[in-house]
């Protein structure tokens, strides 16, 4: 069953209003960052432990967590993403509304990582949505997860937000279905003729 | 570490075997998967391997017996079943991994053998050593494949010693061989 809900909008007067004003606006969105950690492996650990007392994510404004996607204005997704799991991201993603932000954190969920040639794992969670930052490491510490946040926060006070750039940014992705990550069994490649030093097709 | 005892069986006496080994006292089902010997000298086929413990041995580590039989590629297994419901999701299991049919195969749902982990539409059995791998068919290895091969700083130790002449070269399943192309 599916229920035909409007997407929250930023509406006119952020549209409209003067740049100081949005300058503003942006300060509080930036320190306002309720998380929704999507944790699949053993990167999530990590995440944790950034959202504890010592490394303590909280004095950057990132608000654990998110009772839902539909709370939420940041997803980390932290871990090895499989096919299998592909579809449940990306409808968990859909579900925030926008703006919303994406963090990649470590490699499984930046590329596949050490995983990048089984046949279960995703190569890289940008292949699902569009990811804002991307932070290195197998796994990362929790500072570089804090440096992810420091990098996103910069971009979100420098982005200047209405409802057409909203549309703009999500053209792309808002339309996408789930799961569009299937493929069909390798099979050899014919060789035709004395074509043999081509390209695999 | 005591090795495990292994009981190994013809195909058609798989049933009879696990109901002995049941019957002996071995009735917790702990795991049931396949190998892949396809490759073998002799008698080519999948190791089908169950795992039980006997849950009467008391304190302790429990008493443990492996039950292991060759099934041939293309052959159907009986299946375990009906001595232990819980095997169900095992034979699911290897039926994906590894394209084996159980005979008799029955959940209680009456949706018969279907794939359990993988994604659907996920087409191929991944565990097979024939399975060719779809990242490793469009990108090389992102390093040195032999030892003292490549790569900058060469072997671990001391210079740039020739490698032995005749050295099998691995090649690891799931790889696509040069007969697909160069990569």
């Amino acid at each position: 069953m599916t229920v035909a809900l409007p997407m929250p909008r930023v509406g006119p007067v952020n549209d409209d209003a003067p740049r100081p004003i949005k300058v503003v606006l942006n300060w509080g969105r930036r320190y306002s960052l309720w998380v929704f950690n999507f944790g699949l492996a053993c990167c999530a650990i990590e995440f944790i432990a950034a959202s504890m007392a010592r490394h303590d994510f909280i004095r950057l404004g990132v608000i654990p967590f998110a009772p839902g996607p539909r709370q939420a204005d940041l997803m980390v997704v932290s871990g090895t993403v499989t096919d299998k799991m592909a579809p449940a991201i990306r409808r968990l993603y859909d579900q925030m509304p926008e703006p919303k932000y994406v963090i990649s954190f470590g490699a499984c969920a930046n590329c596949g990582g050490p995983y990048w040639d089984s046949y279960s794992v995703t190569k890289g969670v940008d292949q699902l949505m569009p990811v804002d930052v991307y932070v290195p490491g197998c796994p990362p510490r929790p500072e570089a997860l804090l440096q992810g946040i420091v990098r996103l926060q910069e971009k979100i006070a420098s982005e200047t937000l209405s409802t057409k750039a909203i549309r703009a940014k999500y053209a792309g992705s808002r339309r996408a279905a789930a799961g569009e990550v299937t493929r069909a069994l390798l099979t050899k490649p014919q060789v035709t003729g004395r074509d043999t030093g081509g390209e695999l097709s | 570490m005591i090795e495990t005892p292994c009981r190994d069986v013809a195909l058609h006496e798989w049933t009879a075997a696990l109901t002995a080994a049941r019957d002996e006292g071995f009735d917790f089902f702990d795991w049931l998967a396949a190998v892949d010997e396809t490759d073998a000298e002799e008698n080519a086929g999948f190791d089908l391997v169950c795992h039980l413990m006997n849950s009467s041995t008391g304190r302790g580590a429990l008493a443990r017996v492996l039950v292991r039989t060759r099934v041939p590629d293309g052959q159907s297994a009986p299946s375990a079943t009906g001595l232990w419901a819980g095997a169900a999701w095992h034979e699911r299991e290897t039926y994906e991994m590894f394209g084996i049919d159980f005979e008799g195969f029955d959940d209680g749902t009456g949706l018969g053998l279907r794939p359990l982990l993988l994604p659907e539409g996920f087409e191929g059995t991944p565990l097979r050593k024939s399975f060719v791998l779809a990242s490793r068919a469009s990108k090389a290895w992102p390093g040195a494949k032999e030892p003292g091969e490549g790569g900058e700083g060469g072997p671990p130790h001391g210079g740039s010693r020739p490698e032995k002449p005749g050295r099998r070269k691995i090649a690891p399943p799931g790889v696509p061989d040069s007969s697909w192309g160069p990569r």
